[in-house]
């Protein structure tokens, strides 16, 4: 428990004691990941995909888009999408992959010495076209084959042609598997991981949905930080442990009223990705001000389990059925959802210019989320890698005009 | 205008303004005078934007072939050269024969080119001739991330109000210009010997920064602004 | 339309200077078929993605009409677009938003192909809500039977809510027809494409694109014969040179993606141009490279473009059995773009094409804010180099008048041509 520093003026926000733990699953990830890549059983994997089959057959995962929050953070973003565009890729291009195209060229310029190399690259469209180009671009350069999952965007309830088409895909996501890595898939075993998966995400719900709690015992830079074992290690036995003391925390946090934030005065939503390269300096900046975000769109992609019967039919609907797969509707309702749920007092819609699936709508959506909940939001523009993108003056301006409408 | 044998016999500089044809003739009138020959009726080519406005030329060549052909006859070592203009800026690979055998435009957006600079002197309250040496000043160059020129704009003038010095945050505008102008430079991808023309070469400091950015020494022509002209004379010569 | 501009084959430089005088007045007005149609009592459905099921609109009595970019609108889209969306979708946004496009009955968008596309079509149905939006969603993997099945479903529903919507069944004697009128098209186009390798001067590039435009945006028995008949007089002019056979072999190489057994000869200067691309307007490049002054569309001897090639060259519907299943077998063995999986074949299809046609450059436009475009470009341009074929990028936005420096763009790319190594 964290009181006064002794001898430190007190800072607005509290850091999580389980972040310590999360430097060591993250560094097993790391390890995990170069040790895969030179035995030759590495996959490259987009966010959405039904990690848990590669996983299930003895393959290990590593996520680009993760290592391209890491490339964020460490404000190297600029420099490695640079290296992109000298080779022609547009500057409007997807930042995650512009980075991710920098850094497997030259990747002693880049956090870590570079991604493993790759012996497959695994995308499954349900979070946005754009995978499957990146990967081809990649795949260009390492000569690892690509597979794709199509997962067609859905309107409403998934039509049984739809679920057929997406179980008919994973039937050859593991024909590409066995006939790329000499693997076989069992099912007892997908069911071990699975599990493992079902396990995982219900602890980390749980962890989203204290923040129903006043005050929150999680900011939202919090959940962007501790949310990487489940993009990355979706399957794994052991990061059942970190989010068991994730959770054992919060608890811990709630029961003591104690909140992410000393002061805490708005609570509000965030919308999409965060700027990386400005995590803490951004969210701490509002948290001196009472801001607080107990929920956020993100974070909260991830929930869903497969199991019962059909295991590849399961996978099929939950991957088929994520947030950016279903909408502009679906969104608004999610969001008018999470605003009523969580008790907010407003939201601010990021829009990130290199990811339109996620922003694109948004001038639309944020009218519709005000009619639906009475509160007020603001969008603000910028990038989640790019800080070339991101023009702080602006930005500041639109958010202090929302928060005067608290005051 | 030049000789037969591509000797220069005199050059003028007027600004465009509002009629292409018309400042164009009123060079021509500039030209006779200054030379004692009658540039009229003289064989020309037109170039540059608006060049299919000056009608009493026999021919019309875009600058790209223009400024390689200039700089060859300059120096004819040259195989990379990058013009940095007032709204545009390119890179042109410069074959053996002098003619280009690639090239890169950025002409779609401000940045990279003579009026990113303009807008800065501006914003820091110095003439355009004095940003270059002010820049020079400074061994720690602030950081100017923003690639649009409004946005980098307001990042200057936020500097500014936190105090940071003039000559630090003139030396970030020329760091940024640089990195853009080494972006497109590697796209089409350096080849030494290097030249750089347009009026922005005339400036020291994004000629220190760039030749920083692209691992290159710099050569530039006594006139810089003058290469495409040169280079449009000498096709002249070769009708 | 003046004569010069309905004669296909041209004889002498006058009637193409007339030519290219009727051609910017056609460029600049692309809604004069589409206000011949609604001014008609037809019940039109505008479309934007090429690969649309033509056979089965007419099928239920409706016409579809693609509906492009219209360079004298700008704006309008600012309130519900952010101007990082496709320049294209922005354009046409804007353009409703002006008060345009009221003359259809409703609009057909596709999901699944790209980002933009999908999601803007979501923000129409929110801000035009009379509106009449479809949407056909379509596989982007090349599971070959498995995405044809799933496309046929998708098929199945649009024809069932186009019944809905406009009270009209699919007929069969409707749907053959339709089946004939755009195989006819095909045929006639590909024709044209073919005979235009052998001797691009034949029929102006520009002037092809016009009559594949007017029969996108009114595919009627009036547009197919315009075609038809320019398509006879050049295949009668090569009959005649005995280049016949190999115009012939061209097109079914070409439909095929197999080039292998083919030879042709060309004049060794002539600078023979590829333009590769994605939803870029055939007629705007056209008229671009006329105002190139001295060398005109001619060097145009081929294009590798969603609206052009790529629609032309989609083998025809093979009505047996399902016809939803047909229709969907007929539109995905269209040549591959980059909105689906398979770069490496399409970047060996590329060269394959450069190599065995004898084009000497390669001009690779890229829609400002286009995924599909901007990923692709870099892998044309290093393919095209591994041939040794130079390439110049065109960023195209419909929304910036900037015709002068793309012009510029072309022209000195064409120079390069003139004075590097053969």
């Amino acid at each position: 428990m964290t009181g006064k520093e002794s001898g430190k003026e007190e800072k607005a926000y509290r850091p999580l004691k389980t972040q310590d733990l999360l430097q060591q699953v993250l560094f097993r990830y790391v390890l995990e990941g170069n040790a895969a890549s030179e035995e030759g059983h590495l996959a490259w994997v987009t966010s959405g995909f039904p990690v848990e089959i590669p996983v299930a057959m003895g393959i290990t995962a590593t996520y680009p888009e993760q290592y391209g929050a890491v490339i964020g953070s460490q404000k190297v973003g600029p420099a490695l999408c640079g290296f992109a565009e000298e080779l022609g890729y547009s500057q409007e291009l997807c930042s995650y992959a512009r980075s991710s195209i920098g850094s497997t060229r030259k990747p002693e310029e880049s956090p870590l010495n570079g991604l493993p190399k790759p012996q497959a690259l695994l995308a499954c469209n349900n979070i946005c076209g754009t995978v499957l180009r990146w990967y081809d671009a990649i795949s260009q350069m390492t000569g690892a084959p690509v597979f794709l999952l199509d997962t067609p965007p859905i309107e409403g309830e998934q039509q049984p042609h739809h679920l057929a088409y997406v179980h008919r895909g994973i039937a050859r996501l593991v024909e590409f598997l066995s006939n790329t890595f000499g693997a076989s898939l069992e099912e007892k075993r997908l069911r071990e991981v699975a599990a493992n998966s079902t396990k995982a995400i219900g602890l980390w719900t749980k962890s989203l949905e204290a923040c129903k709690n006043r005050p929150s015992p999680l900011n939202c830079a919090d959940r962007f930080m501790t949310m990487a074992p489940i993009v990355s290690m979706r399957g794994a036995e052991h990061i059942i442990e970190f989010y068991q003391a994730l959770y054992g925390e919060v608890r811990e946090r709630v029961s003591q009223g104690i909140g992410a934030i000393r002061n805490e005065k708005v609570r509000l939503l965030w919308d999409n990705i965060p700027p990386w390269f400005s995590i803490f300096k951004f969210f701490n900046g509002l948290a001196k001000r009472g801001v607080v975000f107990p929920a956020d769109t993100y974070t909260h992609a991830w929930s869903g389990s497969i199991e019962g019967e059909d295991l590849f039919d399961s996978a099929a609907t939950i991957y088929s059925n994520v947030y950016l797969n279903k909408g502009l509707q679906a969104k608004v309702d999610k969001m008018v959802e999470l605003i009523k749920d969580y008790d907010l007092d407003g939201f601010i819609m990021f829009s990130v210019r290199s990811c339109k699936r996620y922003s694109l709508g948004q001038l639309v959506s944020k009218e519709l989320v005000t009619r639906e909940t009475g509160v007020p939001g603001v969008v603000i523009e910028g990038d989640m890698v790019d800080s070339r993108l991101f023009n702080e003056a602006q930005i500041q301006t639109r958010i202090d005009a929302l928060l005067e409408m608290f005051e | 205008m030049i000789d037969s044998q591509g000797n220069v016999l005199g050059s003028h500089l007027v600004p465009t303004g509002a009629s292409g044809a018309v400042a164009a003739r009123r060079c021509l009138e500039e030209l006779s005078r200054k030379s004692v020959v009658d540039a009229t009726g003289v064989s020309t080519t037109s170039t540059g934007y608006g060049r299919s406005l000056i009608d009493f030329a026999e021919k019309s060549v875009t600058e790209i072939t223009c400024h390689s052909i200039g700089v060859h006859n300059l120096n004819a070592n040259i195989r990379l050269l990058i013009d940095v203009g007032g709204q545009d800026s390119k890179v042109i690979r410069i074959g053996e024969n002098g003619r280009p055998t690639d090239f890169e435009i950025n002409d779609k957006c401000s940045a990279g080119t003579g009026r990113f600079l303009e807008v800065m002197a501006r914003v820091l309250e110095v003439s355009i001739d004095e940003l270059g040496p002010l820049a020079l000043q400074s061994d720690s160059p602030c950081s100017i991330s923003s690639t649009c020129t409004v946005f980098a704009e307001s990042e200057v003038v936020g500097r500014i109000g936190a105090g940071e010095s003039s000559k630090d945050i003139a030396a970030g505008v020329h760091v940024a210009m640089a990195s853009k102008i080494s972006t497109l430079s590697k796209r089409v991808g350096v080849v030494t010997p290097v030249c750089v023309t347009g009026g922005v070469a005339l400036n020291p400091a994004f000629r220190h920064y760039l030749s920083k950015h692209i691992g290159a020494e710099l050569w530039v022509p006594d006139n810089p602004q003058l290469t495409g002209a040169l280079g449009a004379a000498l096709l002249s010569l070769e009708l | 339309m003046s004569d010069v501009g309905r004669s296909p084959v041209r004889a002498d430089t006058r009637q193409r200077a007339e030519f290219q005088l009727s051609q910017r007045v056609v460029v600049g007005d692309p809604g004069q078929r589409l206000r011949e149609l609604s001014a008609s009592e037809e019940t039109v459905i505008g479309y934007v993605y090429p690969h649309t099921p033509i056979e089965l609109l007419l099928a239920h009595g409706i016409t579809p009409s693609l509906v492009g970019t219209n360079p004298n609108v700008q704006g309008g889209f600012e309130a519900s677009l952010q101007t990082f969306s496709c320049s294209l979708t922005r354009n046409l946004f804007s353009q409703r938003a002006s008060g345009g496009l009221l003359s259809l009955s409703g609009l057909l968008f596709a999901s699944n192909t790209c980002d933009s596309l999908h999601n803007v079509a979501d923000v129409w149905r929110h801000r035009f809500p009379e509106d009449k939006i479809f949407i056909l969603t379509y596989p982007a993997a090349r599971f070959d039977e498995d995405s044809v099945r799933f496309f046929a479903e998708e098929l199945r529903i649009l024809s069932e809510s186009l019944k809905n919507a406009y009270g009209r069944p699919l007929s069969n004697d409707s749907l053959l027809t339709a089946v004939s009128l755009v195989s006819d098209f095909r045929n006639a186009a590909q024709t044209l494409y073919s005979c235009r390798l052998l001797d691009p001067s034949l029929v102006s590039y520009c002037e092809v694109a016009r009559m594949v435009r007017d029969f996108l945006v009114a595919p009627n028995t009036d547009t197919v014969r315009q075609i038809v008949e320019s398509a006879g007089a050049a295949s009668r002019i090569l009959g005649e040179r005995g280049q016949l056979t190999t115009a012939k072999s061209l097109q079914k190489g070409l439909l095929t993606g197999t080039l292998s057994d083919i030879e042709i000869v060309v004049e060794s200067n002539s600078p023979r141009i590829m333009v590769v691309g994605g939803m870029t307007e055939p007629q705007a490049i056209g008229s671009l490279f006329n105002g190139s002054t001295k060398f005109g569309d001619d060097v145009i001897v081929l294009d590798l473009l969603s609206l052009g090639f790529k629609m032309v060259f989609t083998p025809p519907v093979k009505l047996e059995g399902d016809p939803f299943v047909a229709i969907a077998r007929s539109i995905l063995g269209a040549p591959s773009e980059p909105t689906q999986e398979g770069l490496p074949a399409r970047l060996e299809f590329l060269k394959h094409l450069l190599s065995r046609l004898i084009i000497r450059g390669l001009v690779v436009c890229e829609q400002s804010f286009c995924d599909p475009d901007q990923f692709e470009a870099p892998s044309l341009v290093n393919a095209a180099s591994e041939v040794g074929v130079p390439s110049v990028r065109l960023p195209i936005d419909p929304e910036l008048s900037d015709r002068a420096r793309l012009e510029g763009r072309i022209q000195s790319f064409l120079e390069t041509l003139e004075g590097g190594p053969k």
